[in-house]
């Protein structure tokens, strides 16, 4: 637990001192009207905004990790544990200042769930109701975009989706985030 | 005393309603107007013509809560508006169960939860019930609160990304909200 | 206390920045400087390749500093030492030998000295190098490249306009790191 204590206090650390802030309803209704208009655009095909969504985040993700870096000045990670707390503790608390829970690890310690107690993109959303967005609109996708592009430039290949949602009616808002391998692209060639 | 409630928006297209009783004095917060079942339309009539009397009220004073501002006698309607910044307008129809003048003495007839179907009263009046009179300044207040709640959610209503500005609002969490806030208030 | 120039190497070896900031350097020909970024990068991985490691059994030693221009660092690493999770697992595989500090990944070159310059290699997570030219004696060189670091983050990963691995022309990049090394020295 020593690596979600430090992530958590490095965390608190450089929300207090590096961290601009910004008024939270400017982000909330940015982003929301993004996604409304993606809606729009796509004609109502949910999967699609999905798509797009997480393929913003992607982009987002790739640039936001050397800002993550430059300030947290933080190692790499020694495990794809320590990964989880960082981007649950640092990550999102430095940008979203929200810190979501870390929690149903595979015994493999591959795979695990982002739980989001609060969700400031979400706030005042309420889906559309033409009987499709609650099944098919996953409204945060973003997130899993941006975390799949971070960590692809540290060398984690990640798959990250939501699985349920506050928005849809669900008990709890639960990102899946699995690692898929690691990236060895500038691994000398006589490594194990 | 029957409540209908309604938004406005500045062009004067109906946003939403929503008729309920009261829950206080043991009223089950089930409306039970005087018009029959098939004249319901009657409180859109009502509410709408007091329009003209809050476009003078709402340049009298700075505030968003223009409390009562007119009556309908044949009907017994009182009718209570509350103004947001943008322009929409709050409309609170309130009907006691019989004229004021009597309620105050049919106090106590029956208790709420034999009210099923009796379709009559649904007050169990008393000098500080809101029930009593529509013009008391508890009742005054009562209202403002319900006003000022309704507000609030109804700015996060219109602040979902989804909502289009001068649009129905069908959201049933918005619906469930003003229930809740009439349950709680009057 | 000068800081000569600036040299900045995306992950794939490619020159994607380079500036001077003191009057009176001597010029090299753009393509001069391309070959110098992807040599150094070449330099860069064969440096941290060959960083000796030791057998199983001296790992219960203090770690010994390897003699070679690589000095393992927490914030540099490789990585192939992340490849699996633990790093004990890792120099099983690897047949008895680890690196002398198991949880220090190898890093590469990290500087190179002259009677008139040395050269400071800082290179990010994300694969990035930054190589800083600067006087010998100049202390706190970390500082400045955190520095840069930052502003490199601010201003030109956080330009929208900016394509990822391509050359950087962001002017603010350079007015704001001119004028932070200006308002130092």
């Amino acid at each position: 637990m020593s690596s979600a204590t430090k992530a958590s206090r490095i965390g608190e650390e450089l929300w207090k001192t590096r961290v601009d802030k910004v008024n939270a309803e400017l982000v909330t209704l940015t982003y929301g009207t993004i996604v409304a208009q993606l809606c729009q655009d796509y004609d109502g095909n949910y999967h699609e905004v999905n798509k797009q969504l997480e393929k913003m985040g992607y982009n987002i993700g790739m640039r936001l990790i050397e800002d993550f870096l430059a300030k947290s000045n933080v190692g790499r990670c020694a495990n794809f544990r320590e990964t989880a707390d960082m981007i649950s503790k640092v990550g999102f608390r430095i940008f979203l200042n929200i810190a979501p829970t870390v929690t149903n690890w595979t015994s493999d310690n591959n795979q695990f769930s982002l739980i989001f107690d609060e969700n400031p993109l979400a706030d005042f959303v309420e889906l559309p109701d033409d009987g499709r967005a609650q099944d098919e609109l996953w409204f945060s996708n973003i997130l899993c975009g941006v975390l799949r592009g971070a960590l692809e430039m540290v060398q984690m290949q990640i798959e990250a989706h939501f699985v349920s949602d506050v928005l849809r009616g669900d008990d709890t808002t639960e990102m899946r985030v699995s690692l898929v391998r690691y990236i060895e692209d500038e691994m000398p060639p006589d490594e194990e | 005393m029957s409540y209908y409630f309604t938004i406005l928006s500045p062009t004067d297209v109906p946003l939403f309603n929503i008729a309920f009783g009261t829950s206080k004095s043991g009223g089950d917060g089930i409306a039970r107007f005087r018009f029959p079942d098939t004249a319901q339309y009657m409180n859109q009539f009502i509410i709408h013509s007091s329009l003209d009397v809050v476009e003078e009220a709402q340049w009298m004073n700075g505030n968003m809560y223009l409390k009562h501002i007119d009556t309908y006698p044949p009907a017994s309607a009182y009718i209570s508006a509350f103004l947001t910044p943008s322009g929409a307008r709050f409309l609170l129809l309130h009907q006691p169960p019989q004229l004021p003048s009597n309620s105050a003495g049919a106090g106590g007839s029956m208790s709420g939860s034999l009210l099923l179907g009796s379709g009559g009263s649904s007050s169990r009046a008393s000098a500080s019930s809101v029930a009593a009179n529509p013009t008391s300044p508890q009742t005054e207040e009562a209202v403002r609160q319900f006003m000022t709640e309704v507000y609030e959610n109804y700015v996060k209503t219109v602040m979902s990304p989804f909502y289009r500005q001068g649009m129905e609002i069908k959201s049933s969490v918005f619906r469930g909200r003003v229930t809740a806030a009439g349950r709680k208030w009057l | 206390m000068a800081v000569f120039s600036l040299i900045i190497i995306n992950k794939a070896g490619g020159l994607v920045y380079q500036r001077e900031f003191q009057p009176g350097l001597r010029k090299l020909s753009t393509n001069d400087y391309l070959v110098l970024a992807g040599t150094f990068h070449g330099v860069h991985a064969i440096t941290r390749s060959i960083t000796p490691k030791l057998p199983l059994a001296a790992i219960p030693n203090p770690p010994i500093t390897p003699t070679t221009a690589t000095t393992p660092s927490p914030n540099i690493a490789s990585p192939s030492s992340t490849s699996t999770p633990t790093p004990s697992s890792s120099s099983a595989s690897a047949g008895g030998y680890t690196y002398p500090n198991p949880g220090v990944p190898a890093t590469g070159l990290e500087s190179l000295e002259t009677d008139k310059f040395r050269l400071t290699c800082f290179q990010t997570l994300t694969g990035t190098k930054f190589l800083l030219f600067t006087e010998p004696t100049m202390a706190n060189i970390d500082v400045v490249m955190k520095k840069i670091y930052e502003l490199y983050a601010d201003f030109v990963m956080k330009n929208p306009f900016y394509q990822l691995e391509m050359p950087v022309r962001c002017e603010a990049f350079d007015r704001n790191l001119q004028g932070w090394l200006r308002g130092r020295a």
